[in-house]
């Protein structure tokens, strides 16, 4: 019977899982090194408790963060076992050669260990022209995580959900490994898992999944069976070893599988982003296949410690040379990075005083030590350096001859570091450590730019969105710290006296500078496109001519007793209650959720902005006519409305920016992102925006 | 500064490295942008040839990060933490460069005075 046969193959499994614990355990013991002995059983103890999760949990993302952590124990349980073999051989050897020889000094010199961080990771994608914008078929996705192990350091990327509206797989973590050698290999591994919903099959019987599999359509089939048993790309997840020595806990639930690998080292450090080739295992039959560009992009930066810390320290005598053979200058000198920083006292050195002068030490330095003086009994050190075209030498002298000797030492260390490390001495290279802060509102991905509109689909659109506005004027008012409103924005009360009681959100939130000069026009006379708006000034002034055009509204305006609008705009009423839902297109749903009001000082900023010192003054109705129309010649135009600015301003002209009083706030993105789409839709504009 | 369509493009950089500033929410760089490929690249006072439609530095807040880090008017902007900038949209280009995730902003800048210094350092013979 099949299925016994599998129940077997399991517990067999499990036996010899345990076997290979208390093995892994015996040699940490016997090497008595408590340290990775310790590491070891919490790897072990973290694994157990992935495996638990990974059968107990019943959500999908769950269940892929369970397997990741799974996955990361398991590679460092490999790590640390290799470590114990290798520290188990070199005891060994060890014993064997102080049998046969003295042990000697040693007498090679090792190079200084150093900080390696690698950031910014970001891996190009390569999908089918069709597949990204037709968005045909159903969405593929896939869970994917980068593994980085550099010498017993292993740490993982957070996992980030791939689909084909992604262009790169960015992971935005920072690893920092701290002990690296110059002769270092950092692998990257990238990890992928199928992430469908239906592919949950770890616990069908496989006679069922077979049936199913034959039922189900050719490519569906094929890849639920190539979820649910290792087919050609079998998985590789227990680090490459061979699979009997940590065989994977047979526990139901998603498998990580290595799609991508690559190898970087000291040649790739640089200071700046770089891209890398990436091997690529797996074929385009894995249910785990993303189609990667190939390549990989990221910044490694190193900082050895000769660069960071203190290699030496002492007191000195330095004298330059050509000058007073006798005025020697007792300094405390430090040697760190590529100078030898000399301060007039030990003190200083904690108090952040500027040292008394630096010396150069880099690969250009020439250090030697000089005859014997005559006048003294040690030797002297001489340190030369090429400035410009000239050669300063400086030359040291201490107190003893042993303190020569060490000095000596240090130098010669140090110059070994910095040829080992290469392009690292050249310049300290920055390692930003993240900064721990309270995580980061959801940012929705990346995609096209209507993602970025906040509309919750519901089966009623048009009421939803009247909800939302609804709400979102609650919150204005909640979030409302400006005065109240002008007292000519009573003017405008009358004519709409459904909503005299009604608060004006718009109106609070005036920056400081700039007040919200409304724009109404008469009724009748004008067109219907003409609608008054209330829009927000300032350095937005451009938004709100837009609203000018589409008579949409903000609900600060009042339109409840407006004549219906032409066909493809509507007005969205501010007090859902009173009338009917009404369904909006696209443009309007833009403009009225833009034309709700910003934060002070908006950030962007057209050519025909006018500086908002003008703006100041309330601008009587029959002026505005001649100019609205003027300006709205152009619908989509973010010229601006603001018509309290004389012609001076042509429209297409770049004028200097002039917010400069404004405040760096930025409105949320919502919101930019509806601005800009108006902008950026005129193509006399050349626009500008603030970062 | 044009670019010949299919051929790599290579030009004189300068990296600069621009600390945000924190106010409040928000993540200040100090500087205002202007440029893209949907942007009309004739109204571009900065650029040498008016069909660029790369990004350029328009503005420099005084005193603000990017006036500390070296940042230049008329700067035009090559790479922003290893994303390109020659090819992209206005609104994309703000978005890299504002990703609320990132504290430091790696440029590549690109100005005519730069690869000026470069012919007068290779004409110059050395001394």
């Amino acid at each position: 019977m099949p299925v016994d046969k599998f129940a077997n193959m399991e517990e067999k499994l499990w036996i010899l899982e345990d076997l290979n614990m208390m093995y892994i355990r015996q040699i940490a013991l016997s090497l008595q090194d408590s340290d990775i002995q310790k590491k070891i059983d919490h790897e072990i103890r973290m694994r157990d408790g992935a495996c638990k999760l990974l059968a107990a949990c019943s959500q999908r993302d769950q269940a892929l963060e369970a397997a990741k952590s799974l996955q990361t124990c398991s590679t460092r349980i490999m790590a640390y076992m290799s470590e114990l073999q290798r520290m188990k051989e070199a005891q060994v050897m060890q014993k064997v050669t102080r049998r046969s020889s003295d042990a000697g000094p040693m007498d090679d010199r090792l190079p200084c260990k150093g900080k390696v961080a690698i950031s910014d990771l970001r891996i190009p994608l390569m999908w089918k022209d069709t597949e990204y914008f037709k968005n045909k078929g159903e969405l593929h996705r896939c869970a994917v995580f980068c593994l980085l192990q550099l010498g017993g350091e292993i740490f993982d990327t957070d996992m980030v959900i791939v689909d084909r509206t992604l262009t790169d797989i960015c992971f935005d973590n920072t690893i920092v490994f701290t002990d690296a050698s110059p002769g270092f290999e950092l692998r990257v591994e990238l990890y992928s898992c199928c992430s469908e919903d239906d592919y949950s099959a770890g616990s069908t019987p496989r006679k069922l999944a077979s049936k199913l599999s034959s039922s189900l359509g050719r490519s569906a089939g094929k890849k639920l069976r190539a979820a649910m048993e290792p087919g050609p790309c079998s998985p590789v997840s227990n680090g490459g070893a061979s699979p009997l020595l940590l065989p994977v806990p047979s526990v139901p639930g998603p498998k990580y599988h290595l799609l991508a690998h690559t190898t970087l080292s000291l040649s790739h450090v640089q200071d700046s982003f770089r891209t890398h080739d990436l091997t690529i295992s797996g074929n385009e039959e894995c249910s785990y296949w993303l189609p990667l560009y190939g390549s990989m992009c990221c910044r490694l930066a190193a900082q050895p410690h000769c660069m960071t810390q203190q290699m030496m320290s002492g007191c000195l005598k330095v004298k330059q040379c050509g000058g007073d053979p006798q005025s020697w200058t007792k300094v405390f000198a430090v040697l760190k990075g590529t100078s030898l920083f000399c301060y007039h006292r030990q003190e200083d050195v904690e108090a952040n005083i500027e040292p008394a002068f630096t010396i150069a030490v880099n690969k250009e330095t020439r250090i030697r030590a000089s005859e014997k003086d005559p006048h003294s009994k040690v030797q002297n050190i001489c340190i030369s350096n090429q400035y410009g075209g000239e050669e300063v030498t400086h030359t040291l002298t201490t107190d003893s001859r042993e303190d020569t000797h060490r000095w000596m030492e240090a130098f010669w260390q140090h110059f070994y570091d910095m040829s080992q490390w290469k392009q690292c001495c050249d310049d300290l290279m920055k390692i930003e450590l993240p900064s721990p802060r309270k995580p980061a509102p959801v940012t929705p991905k990346q995609g096209s730019l209507y993602h970025e509109m906040v509309i919750e689909s519901s089966d009623d659109l048009s009421s939803t969105v009247s909800d939302i506005l609804a709400r979102r004027l609650q919150e204005l008012e909640l979030r409302s710290q400006l005065g109240t409103s002008p007292t000519w924005m009573s003017v405008f009360d009358e004519n709409n006296p459904k909503s005299a009681g009604r608060p004006r959100p718009c109106t609070s939130r005036l920056s400081g500078h700039s007040p919200c000069t409304p724009h109404r026009l008469p009724r009748s006379p004008v067109s219907p496109h003409r609608c008054p708006q209330t829009g927000l000034l300032s350095s937005d002034a451009s938004l709100t001519s837009d609203s000018d055009s589409h008579c949409s509204t903000s609900p600060c305006s009042h339109h409840h007793g407006w004549p219906e609008p032409p066909s493809n705009f509507s007005l969205l009423s501010s007090s859902p209650s009173r009338l009917r839902p009404r369904t909006l297109s696209l443009d309007a749903k833009l403009s009225t959720l833009r034309g709700r009001g910003y934060g002070g000082g908006g950030t962007f900023q057209c050519p025909c902005q006018p500086p908002p010192s003008s703006l100041l003054a309330p601008i009587p109705i029959s002026s505005r006519s001649p100019r609205s129309q003027r300006s709205t010649q152009t619908t989509l135009s973010c010229s601006s409305s603001t018509s309290s600015n004389s012609s001076s301003n042509s429209e297409g002209s770049h004028s200097p920016e002039s917010s400069e009083g404004a405040p760096f706030s930025r409105p949320s993105p919502a919101r930019r992102s509806l601005r800009n789409l108006r902008a950026r839709l005129d193509p006399r504009n050349w626009l500008q925006s603030q970062v | 500064m044009a670019f010949i369509p299919g051929q790599p493009v290579t030009a004189v950089v300068q990296r600069i490295e621009i600390q945000k500033l924190r106010q409040g929410d928000n993540l200040i760089l100090g500087f205002s942008i202007g440029g893209g490929i949907d942007q009309d690249p004739g109204q571009n006072p900065f650029s040498e040839d008016k069909t660029d439609k790369g990004i350029y530095v328009t503005r420099i807040t005084p005193g603000g990060p990017a006036d500390a880090a070296g940042l230049m008017m008329g700067d035009k902007i090559m790479q922003v933490n290893g994303w390109d900038m020659t090819m992209v949209t206005h609104d994309q280009a703000r978005r890299t460069l504002t990703k609320k995730k990132e504290d430091v902003v790696r440029l590549l800048v690109t100005r005519k005075s730069l690869e000026e210094a470069v012919k007068q350092s290779m004409s110059y013979p050395r001394q």
